[in-house]
């Protein structure tokens, strides 16, 4: 059984950090240009993040607490490699279903047919499996009569439900949900969910940022809590939230 | 540093090279579809544009300053559209490449693709336009009696020269403007000088009494290219030397451009 190579589902990050600008219509160099992977920040910058170590095992299902503006959405774009962190590493095993932007992908001109196929297919699954899962990604998006309508004719409803349904298909050993699931309405959101538990039954790694404490307690077992770009706990998800819930009241008092 | 040393399993990991080529088909074929079923024109629209102007430039010199047989070759008008065509790839092209991030914002922002790709993709989607509007060139050659030489096969080294040079700038240009606002109005200047600047209107050899000049002309990659594309019907336009400058220049910007890519994507991808 021993593998020499992680198994699929591993996230390993390790003492990442990444810097923004202060001010984003700042005057700008060539040299801010090629950001140097020195250890300073620079005028102007700050560090959004810092010193954030964790190791997320395969099937681990992780939850993501903090205020607003303290770093979640930044670790998960890290986590899914559409950002790069500006120190440290990110092991990420195996291929990543991001529910991130998930409408950004599709075309207003063209229709909903030729959008799952692209967005799919950027998502790496070859024409030979989008045939194959293709009517069920539409019915689960209920949209089975609107295969071949234009995508802007969608209600925002169907949108939303569409490429929620395309990136829940891809057979991708991590997920990335990003409170997406706000969106939606009950029926589908409930549904959604169900979507995610046979994921995580079947032994797939969730990486949940949300602010909702109930959707939280019902995915995740484990929870890590951001604060000031810092990870200030890890540790099991309803200790995570008490102790988010003790800062928050403090501070809001 | 991100890094991913999954498990092997042949069957559903793809080959890194497969898998860019695939995302790379997948988004040019995206831009023509939406281009061609979006516009009742389509494809009539890749070769008005270079059609339209050889019917001023023809206009101007060869019916109103009478220049006809003193500028470029003849049949003038096969001249004309033979350097207009890949003229329309090479400044649609690059037009593209400053938008090459912005346009699709959420998109890089949800998927993980080779970044090269966004570039690579203008460069390839412009490059199918001019190879339909090819017989449109065809066309004008036998109707006005212009000969094919031997010379016709080195257009696929043109291709690839052009393709390279593209693909260079593109990849300087393409982060270049995320940053700097500003260089996509100074980028349509610059094309416009460079127009003029290049053997399009003129032939390569009409620069013979500037002296320094034509030797300065030499280094713009894209004389020896126009000369490439010119001597199916032209050889005497064929200059060893400034297709020997063009291949060097575009080699180096190619290099420069992956080197410009790499150092900024990381920005790039926090400006977005």
């Amino acid at each position: 059984m021993a593998s020499p190579y992680p198994a699929e589902g591993t996230i390993r990050v390790d003492d990442i950090g990444i810097r923004f600008k202060r001010n984003r219509s700042g005057r700008r160099s060539f040299k801010d240009l090629f950001a140097d992977r020195s250890r300073r920040a620079k005028p102007g910058e700050f560090w959004a993040m810092r010193h954030v170590s964790f190791e997320v095992a395969p099937g681990e299902a992780i939850g993501v607490v903090g205020r607003n503006g303290q770093g979640k959405s930044t670790l998960l774009k890290l986590v899914a490699r559409v950002m790069l962190p500006d120190e440290g590493r990110i092991e990420v095993e195996g291929g990543v279903a991001p529910l991130i932007e998930i409408t950004g992908g599709f075309v207003n001109d063209l229709s909903v047919r030729d959008n799952v196929y692209l967005t799919a297919g950027l998502h790496g699954m070859s024409k030979r499996e989008i045939d194959a899962a293709f009517d069920e990604i539409i019915d689960f998006a209920e949209i089975a009569d609107f295969a071949d309508t234009p995508y802007k004719h969608l209600s925002s409803g169907m949108k939303v439900r569409i490429a929620f349904s395309v990136i829940a298909r891809l057979e991708e050993p991590i997920l990335l949900v990003d409170e997406v699931l706000a969106v939606g309405d009950k029926a589908f959101r409930e549904k959604c969910y169900r979507r995610i538990d046979e994921m995580l039954v079947g032994g797939r790694t969730l990486f949940f940022v949300s602010h909702n404490e109930k959707d939280l307690l019902r995915f995740c077992r484990r929870g890590l809590y951001l604060d000031r770009g810092e990870l200030k706990l890890d540790a099991p998800i309803q200790e995570v939230i008490d102790r988010y819930n003790a800062d928050y009241l403090v501070k809001g008092a | 540093m991100t890094t991913t040393t999954a498990a092997p399993s042949p069957a559903q990991r793809r080959s890194a090279a497969e898998r860019y080529w695939r995302s790379l088909w997948l988004l040019t074929v995206r831009d023509l579809r939406v281009r061609y079923t979006t516009s009742f024109l389509g494809y009539l629209w890749s070769i008005i544009d270079p059609l339209l102007m050889a019917c001023i430039y023809y206009f101007v010199f060869v019916l109103v300053f009478r220049r006809q047989g003193t500028l470029g070759e003849e049949p003038y008008i096969v001249f004309l559209v033979s350097g207009l065509l890949p003229w329309m790839w090479f400044s649609n092209a690059v037009t593209d490449c400053t938008k090459a991030f912005t346009r699709e914002a959420k998109l890089l922002r949800s998927t993980t693709i080779p970044r090269t790709i966004w570039v690579a993709r203008m460069v390839l989607s412009k490059g199918i336009e001019f190879v339909i509007s090819i017989p449109v060139l065809i066309l004008f050659a036998v109707v006005f009696g212009a000969a094919f030489h031997w010379q016709t096969v080195l257009w696929l080294l043109a291709v690839v020269l052009q393709a390279a040079l593209l693909m260079g700038i593109g990849l300087i240009v393409a982060p270049l403007v995320v940053f700097f606002r500003d260089l996509e109005r100074a980028i349509r200047l610059v094309l416009r000088l460079l127009f003029y600047a290049t053997p399009i209107v003129y032939s390569f050899d009409q620069l013979d009494h500037l002296g320094a000049i034509k030797t300065v002309a030499a280094f713009n990659p894209l004389s020896g290219i126009m000369g490439l594309y010119r001597s199916a019907f032209f050889p005497q336009d064929l200059d060893w030397f400034s297709v020997g400058a063009s291949a060097l220049v575009a080699i180096v910007l190619l290099v420069v451009g992956v080197f410009v890519f790499r150092g900024s994507i990381r920005t790039v991808l926090k400006e977005i």
